[in-house]
């Protein structure tokens, strides 16, 4: 006899962020501030965003030295090759309206190590890696990992050696970064496919370095910044 | 390569060197942090696993259109008072909300976990700026409450 299906939990309740969420949104439409229409094309684009696009980017230019120096030269014109095209699959057909059209790829060295941020705010290469996680968005963050990389990456558990350069990429109002981290040793042989699954969110942002075996991003504290803003 | 606006260093300059200026509770927003549950406690209680609640995405969509959307190429990181047009005025732009997001956040909904505390800061920079007042909200989000639960 077949077994009983189980249905899948889920939160049996309304919150009142959830709400909240609703409320907000249906008022921003009545106020004529954008069209329901906008906000759920919009809506359903973001749910195709994930990371691996760009950690297939990263697989291919691991296997491929002429994919790699297109990567590395023309970060757009290489999404195109990892189905993500910057300027023309988005439903504005011109860009997205905060991620912009301009992709830089970063290429890690054995003496060169990139690491991403936004001090400003959370830019961040959505159509490419997804949404920003919590941390990424934090003021602390942004703020210690301009001043003290070395020591903001070691929270991370990347201890990065003293002759490697530390170099910290701020996005800005027009570009996005991601990381082609060094191919790890171990991994001589491997597929696209094999590759592709070690290459993590955090590889890409460069506050991890991919690992045989390591195919999941480790939980992030999230800590509070306590100074003045000025400071 | 795409040249940088040099507005976008006179902003950055700006951004660091301001304050925000009188603000105050919002009692409602205040009744939700205090009342409402969060994506994690839910989780926990249902033996969910989602990392997100389902309205992240639609919150972010929100912000995204409160950006300009679909008709604005770049984020003219305009502030509000320098804006010609009644369109213009509508746009919140990414820069700016973030950046007050940051400020209430720190303020008023520091205990609360990501992406409440988003929401949160979202509805009260929206109420700050006169784009919908906090009685239309409360209005709106106790007709929301009924209708959902309302099966």
């Amino acid at each position: 006899m077949a077994e009983k299906h189980k249905p899948a939990p889920m939160v049996d309740e309304v919150s009142e962020f959830e709400v909240l969420e609703i409320a907000v949104r249906e008022l921003a439409i009545e106020k004529g501030l954008f069209t329901a229409e906008d906000h759920q094309r919009w809506t359903e684009y973001m749910h195709t965003l994930g990371p691996l696009p760009a950690a297939r980017l990263v697989a291919k230019a691991w296997l491929d030295p002429e994919f790699k120096k297109l990567a590395v030269e023309d970060g757009v014109k290489a999404s195109l090759e990892v189905g993500i095209d910057w300027v023309n699959s988005m439903p504005t057909h011109f860009g997205t309206p905060s991620d912009y059209c301009n992709l830089r790829v970063l290429e890690d060295t054995p003496k060169l190590k990139h690491v991403v941020v936004c001090t400003l705010c959370s830019c961040y290469p959505r159509p490419i890696l997804g949404q920003s996680p919590e941390w990424y968005r934090t003021p602390n963050y942004r703020r210690r990992l301009v001043r003290w990389p070395r020591q903001v990456l070691a929270e991370f558990g990347l201890q990065v050696p003293e002759d490697v350069e530390v170099r910290v990429e701020d996005s800005n109002q027009k570009s996005r970064f991601i990381v082609l981290p060094v191919r790890p040793e171990g991994t001589e042989g491997w597929s696209e496919d094999q590759l592709a699954e070690i290459v993590t969110r955090d590889c890409l942002i460069g506050v991890a370095v991919p690992k045989p075996g390591k195919t999941a991003n480790d939980p992030r504290p999230v800590r509070p910044a306590v100074n003045p803003y000025h400071h | 390569m795409a040249e940088i606006n040099p507005k976008y260093f006179e902003l950055d300059k700006e951004m660091r060197d301001r304050d925000l200026d009188e603000s105050t509770p919002v009692s409602l927003l205040e009744d939700v942090k205090g009342k409402g549950r969060v994506w994690d406690d839910l989780c926990e209680q249902y033996g969910v696993d989602n990392p997100d609640p389902p309205w992240r995405i639609t919150l972010e969509a929100t912000c995204d259109m409160l950006a300009g959307g679909y008709w604005e190429t770049f984020n003219v990181c305009k502030p509000k008072e320098e804006r010609d047009s009644e369109e213009e005025q509508k746009h919140l732009d990414a820069v700016e909300r973030r950046w007050e997001e940051d400020q209430l956040v720190n303020k008023y909904y520091d205990e609360v976990p990501f992406p409440e505390r988003q929401l949160l800061a979202l509805a009260h920079t929206l109420i700050r700026r006169g784009l919908f007042d906090e009685e239309e909200l409360a209005r709106r989000m106790e007709e929301i409450d009924r209708r959902l639960n309302s099966a």
